[in-house]
C-alpha cells in the first residue's frame, strides 16, 4: 500500500476564551478535539457535519491559520504542523485552499492578474510578468473564463465567476492537496452546479487530492470518494461514499441522513 | 375569494435615475389552511415579493409600481398606513432568514413577544407574559418559563427561529409569511422547525407562504408552488402536479442542478450562463439565453402565461418540450 | 475604486461640499500664486497709513504697522496649506505606522496602543503646548506638534481599521499564498486604507487650521514675522474696538476655510467603503 499523502492523528485544536468580568473562568472550546484520518494520493476525502462541528477549523489547522493545540499531521511523510513560518512556506504549494465566500476571498483594490500572480511569483514558478500572464490566461480557460478578464477587478463578476476565479488561484500552483471549505456554498443552486463540475473535473484531470469541506450531504456524495462524519470536534463515521450513504452505521449519520427533505420527482417515491 | 391574492405585481427599483424592474407581472393566492411555495434563486425577486406584500418596501428606491395585493377582502395597496399597521404581526405576519439580527439583541426574547401582544390585543402585562410563556412552549422550547427571561444571544440558531415564529403567530395571523426561514440553519434543526410549522398550521389553520431556494424543502412541506426567475413566475402548480411533469424549462433545469442524497450522478446537468443582471435589458423570454430549447421566437417576444394543464401555470412558448 | 472615482463619487449631488472644494482650491491657488497676486509686500510696514479702513488701494484695510491685509492674508493661506498638508503628512505616517504595525503585530500593539491611548487622555490642545514650549517657534515644529497631536487619533482609527482588514478571507488567502507580512501589509492591507485615510486627511487638514490659529493667538505658534491668519488675529486683537476689520478678514477665512474641509470631508465619507463608515470620527 502506498503511503498516503496526508496523514493525521489526533488533531487537537482548542481555543480559550476570555472569562466573563474580571474574575470569570475561561472557557475551552475544543473545537477538533482528536480527528485522524489519511488522505490518499488523488482521493478526495469529504468532512462532513452541522455547524460548529469543527470542520472547517481542521482544514485551518492544516494551513497553519490556526495553531494546532496537539497531536501530529504528516504531508508525504514530514511532520508539519510545528514547522515555522518560513518552513512551511514550501509547503504552502502543495498545500492550497478554496475558500468559502467568493466576495470576500478576492482582494478588491487588486486585478485579478495581481491576485492570481502573486502565487506565481511567490513560489518563484515565474520571474517576468510575460511568463505569469501566459499561466494566468491558461488556468482562467481551464476554469471556463475568457483570459481577457485579468484586467479587471473582482466587483466585476458575479459570485459563480468569483469563486472560478479562487479555483484558478488555487490551482495556478499545482498543488497536490486543495482543502475546499464550503467551496460552494455560497453560491446559487444552478451556480453550484457549474462550479461543481469543475471542481470534479479539475481533480479528476489533475489528480489532485480533496479534503472537501461541507455540511451539504447532496454534494458530498457528488464529489467524494470517501467520507468523514463530524459531530462535536470528534469524527464520528469515516467510511466509502457508498457505506455512508447507503448503510450508515452511527445515529448521528443516520439523523443526518433522515432529516433532509427529498424531492419526489415524477410518481416514483425515493 | 383566497385569504391573499397577488394579481400582477410589479416592482421596480430606481437605480441612478432609471426604473429597473425587478418583479413583473406576478400573480398567485393562497388559502387558509394552504402552504404556498415561492422557490426561486437569488435575483428572482422572490423576497421582494414578500416584502410588498408585507409593507415593508416602504422607500424611495424600491417602490411597487403595479399590479394588485388583496388580503382577506383589503386592497393592501390602498390601505391607510394606520389600517396597515394594525394588521401588521396581527393578522399577517413574517419570519426572516436572519433569526440573530431579527430579534433586537438588547431586550429579553419574552419582552419581544410580549410587546406584540400588547400592541395589537391591549394584554396587561401580566397576561402578556403568560401568553408569551404559552407561545414558547408551543413552538417547543425547553424551560419556557425560564427562557423567556433570556437574551437572544443565550439561545442558539434553532431556537432563536422558533422564538421568531412564536412571535409571529402571538396573535393568531391568517397569514404567515416565512422568507427563507430555514436557510441559515443545520439541517437536523431545519427538520425541526419545518415539522413545527406543519404541525402549528394544522392546529390553527394559519395560509404560509414559504420562501426558500431550497427545492426539497418546499417539496416536502408545500402544497403549491410558485417558481420564480428574474421577476416572473416561471411554473406554479400543485406541488403534486409539479413534480410529476416539469413543464418549464427552468425549473428543470434546477432539479437537475442539485446533488441529491440518494442518487449518484457522474456530470450534474448545469443550466449553463447566469442570471442577468438588473441593468442588462432583455427582450423576450428572460431565460432564453440559457435555455437549450430557445428559438428565435423566444428572444423576441414575452411568453403569456398559459394554462400546461389545469391548474398548472407556464410561462413558456414551448412548455413540457424535453428536447429541441 | 481608485482615488479618482471615489472623489467624483464623493461630490456628485453634494452641492455645499462642491463649493467647499471649490474654495480650497482657490487656497491653493492663492497660496501658490501668492507672490503674483499680492499687491503689495505684507512685511512692508507704512506708519503713515496704519489702520486705514477696507478700500482701494488696501481691499482689506492696513494693520497697526500699515502692513496691507489682504497681501497679508495672501500669504496666509500659504501657512494655511503648508500647516495643513505638513500636519497631516505627519499625523497619517506616524499615526499610520503605529496603529496599522499595532493591530497587525498583536503583541507589539498592545505595548504601543497603550502609549497611544496614554497621549489621547489629554487635550490636543494642552499637548500642543506642552510640545511647543519644549521646542522653539518655527513653522517646522509647528507643524511637527500639531502633527503629532492627531497622529494618536490616526493610530487609533486605522488600529480598528486594520484589525478589521487583518480579519478578512482575502487576507487568509494571501496567507496561503505564502505571502509573507511585507506582502500583505503594503499589497493587501495599505491599498484597502487608502479611501478612509482620505478622509481621515480631511478632517485633520481642518483641525490642524484650528490648532494653529489657536496656538498662533497664544503666541506659541508660528514666528511672528510670518503672516497667518492666525498670527494675524494674535496681533490686532487689541485693536478690535477701533479696525474691527483686521480681525473679521482673516477670522472670516479660518471659518470658511475650516467648514469647507469638514463638508469635503463629510462628502468623503459618505462615499466611502461600507465597512468603515463608523470607524472615521470627525476628529
Amino acid at each position: 500500500m502506498s503511503e498516503p499523502l496526508l496523514r493525521i492523528a489526533d488533531l487537537k485544536t482548542h481555543f480559550r476564551t476570555k472569562g466573563a468580568g474580571l474574575f470569570g473562568e475561561k472557557k475551552v472550546i475544543k473545537a477538533v478535539d482528536g480527528v485522524s484520518f489519511d488522505i490518499a494520493p488523488c482521493e478526495v476525502l469529504s468532512l462532513v457535519g452541522e455547524s460548529g462541528c469543527g470542520k472547517s477549523t481542521v482544514g485551518r489547522t492544516l494551513t497553519h491559520l490556526e495553531k494546532a493545540t496537539s497531536g501530529e499531521a504528516q504531508f508525504e511523510g514530514r511532520d508539519f504542523l510545528s514547522m515555522t513560518p518560513a518552513e512551511f512556506r514550501p509547503l504552502r504549494r502543495e498545500i492550497q485552499m478554496i475558500f468559502q465566500d467568493p466576495f470576500a476571498s478576492l482582494n478588491p483594490r487588486l486585478k485579478i492578474e495581481q491576485t492570481l500572480g502573486e502565487p506565481l511569483f511567490i513560489h518563484g514558478l515565474c520571474k517576468t510578468w510575460d511568463e505569469a500572464r501566459t499561466k494566468i490566461a491558461a488556468m482562467l480557460e481551464t476554469v471556463g473564463m475568457d483570459p481577457k478578464v485579468m484586467a479587471r477587478h473582482p466587483h466585476e463578476f458575479s459570485g459563480g465567476q468569483r469563486q472560478r476565479i479562487g479555483i484558478a488561484r488555487v490551482m495556478i500552483l499545482k498543488p497536490k492537496l486543495v482543502i475546499a471549505d464550503e467551496a460552494v456554498s455560497a453560491l446559487d443552486v444552478s451556480i453550484q452546479a457549474q462550479v461543481l463540475n469543475l471542481i470534479k473535473k479539475l481533480q479528476r484531470d489533475s489528480g489532485v487530492s480533496m479534503l472537501f469541506i461541507s455540511h451539504d450531504l447532496g454534494v458530498v456524495r457528488h464529489i467524494s470518494d470517501r467520507v468523514a462524519v463530524m459531530f462535536e470536534g470528534k469524527i464520528v463515521e469515516i467510511g466509502e461514499k457508498h457505506q455512508i450513504f447507503e448503510a450508515p452505521e452511527h445515529d448521528y449519520t443516520r439523523k443526518l441522513l433522515g432529516s433532509i427533505p427529498r424531492v419526489t420527482i415524477g410518481r416514483e417515491v425515493t | 375569494m383566497a385569504l391573499l391574492e397577488v394579481e400582477n405585481l410589479e416592482i421596480a427599483v430606481s437605480s441612478r435615475g432609471k426604473l429597473l424592474p425587478v418583479v413583473q407581472g406576478v400573480s398567485f393566492d393562497v388559502d387558509d389552511n394552504e402552504t404556498l411555495g415561492i422557490v426561486g434563486e437569488s435575483g428572482c425577486g422572490k423576497s421582494l415579493t414578500s416584502l410588498a406584500i408585507m409593507g415593508l418596501l416602504g422607500g424611495t428606491t424600491v417602490r411597487i409600481t403595479g399590479g394588485n395585493i388583496r388580503f382577506d377582502g383589503m386592497d393592501l395597496l390602498t390601505l391607510p398606513e394606520k389600517d396597515r399597521r394594525a394588521i401588521m404581526g396581527n393578522r399577517m405576519a413574517m419570519i426572516f432568514q436572519e433569526p440573530m439580527t431579527s430579534l433586537n439583541p438588547v431586550y429579553r426574547i419574552g419582552d419581544q413577544i410580549i410587546e406584540n401582544l400588547r400592541r395589537h390585543k391591549n394584554l396587561s402585562y401580566a397576561t402578556a407574559r403568560d401568553r408569551a410563556v404559552e407561545l414558547l412552549t408551543l413552538v417547543r422550547i425547553p424551560n419556557p418559563g425560564e427562557r423567556v427571561d433570556s437574551f437572544p444571544h443565550q439561545v442558539s440558531g434553532g431556537q432563536r427561529q422558533r422564538v421568531m415564529i412564536a412571535m409571529a403567530l402571538s396573535c393568531d395571523p391568517k397569514l404567515l409569511i416565512a422568507d427563507e426561514p430555514t436557510t441559515a440553519l443545520d439541517v437536523t434543526v431545519q427538520k425541526e422547525v419545518l415539522d413545527l410549522m406543519a404541525d402549528l398550521q394544522k392546529r390553527m389553520g394559519t395560509a404560509i407562504v414559504l420562501i426558500s431556494h431550497d427545492l426539497g424543502v418546499i417539496a416536502e412541506t408545500c402544497d403549491k408552488v410558485a417558481v420564480m426567475y428574474r421577476g416572473r413566475v416561471a411554473e406554479a402548480a400543485s406541488t403534486a402536479d409539479l413534480f410529476a411533469e416539469l413543464a418549464h424549462p427552468y425549473t428543470r433545469g434546477l432539479l437537475n442542478s442539485i446533488p441529491f442524497v440518494d442518487r449518484d450522478v457522474e456530470w450534474l446537468e448545469a443550466i449553463p450562463g447566469r442570471v442577468p443582471t438588473l441593468e442588462e435589458d432583455l427582450t423576450g423570454c428572460a431565460f432564453h439565453p440559457r435555455c437549450a430549447l430557445a428559438t428565435d421566437l423566444c428572444s423576441l417576444t414575452v411568453p403569456d402565461t398559459s394554462q400546461f394543464k389545469p391548474g398548472h401555470a407556464v410561462q413558456c412558448h414551448f412548455p413540457g418540450k424535453v428536447t429541441s | 475604486m481608485n482615488a479618482v472615482n471615489f472623489l467624483r463619487a464623493a461630490f456628485t449631488g453634494r452641492k455645499l461640499a462642491t463649493v467647499g472644494f471649490i474654495w480650497l482650491c482657490l487656497i491653493a491657488l492663492a497660496a501658490i500664486a501668492a507672490p503674483l497676486i499680492a499687491p503689495f509686500d505684507p512685511l512692508e510696514i507704512d506708519p503713515v497709513g496704519r489702520l486705514a479702513k477696507p478700500g482701494w488701494p488696501n481691499l482689506f484695510g492696513t494693520d497697526h504697522f500699515g502692513r496691507d491685509t489682504f497681501s497679508r492674508a495672501i500669504y496666509g493661506a500659504r501657512m494655511t496649506v503648508i500647516i495643513g498638508v505638513g500636519s497631516v503628512i505627519v499625523a497619517l505616517v506616524a499615526g499610520g505606522a503605529i496603529g496599522m504595525l499595532s493591530a497587525y503585530f498583536t503583541r507589539l500593539g498592545h505595548f504601543l496602543m497603550r502609549g497611544v491611548d496614554v497621549l489621547m487622555a489629554f487635550p490636543a490642545l494642552l499637548m500642543a503646548l506642552v510640545l511647543i514650549t519644549l521646542l522653539e517657534r518655527s513653522v517646522y515644529n509647528t507643524i511637527l506638534v500639531i502633527g503629532i497631536v492627531y497622529a494618536t487619533t490616526t493610530a487609533r482609527i486605522l488600529y480598528g481599521m486594520t484589525l478589521k482588514l487583518k480579519g478578512e478571507v482575502f487576507v487568509d488567502a494571501a496567507i496561503c499564498s505564502g505571502a509573507g507580512h511585507n506582502s500583505i501589509l503594503f499589497r493587501h492591507i495599505l491599498p484597502n486604507l487608502v479611501s478612509p485615510l482620505l478622509v481621515q486627511a480631511s478632517f485633520i487638514f481642518a483641525f490642524a487650521q484650528l490648532q494653529a490659529a489657536a496656538l498662533d493667538f497664544l503666541g506659541l505658534g508660528l514666528p511672528p514675522e510670518v503672516p497667518s491668519w492666525g498670527n494675524m488675529l494674535s496681533e490686532e486683537r487689541i485693536y478690535i474696538t477701533r479696525a474691527p476689520w483686521l480681525l473679521i478678514y482673516p477670522g472670516m477665512l479660518i471659518v470658511l476655510s475650516v467648514f469647507s474641509m469638514n463638508l469635503v470631508g463629510d462628502a468623503l465619507r459618505d462615499s466611502i467603503d461600507p465597512r468603515f463608515k463608523d470607524d472615521i470620527a470627525g476628529v
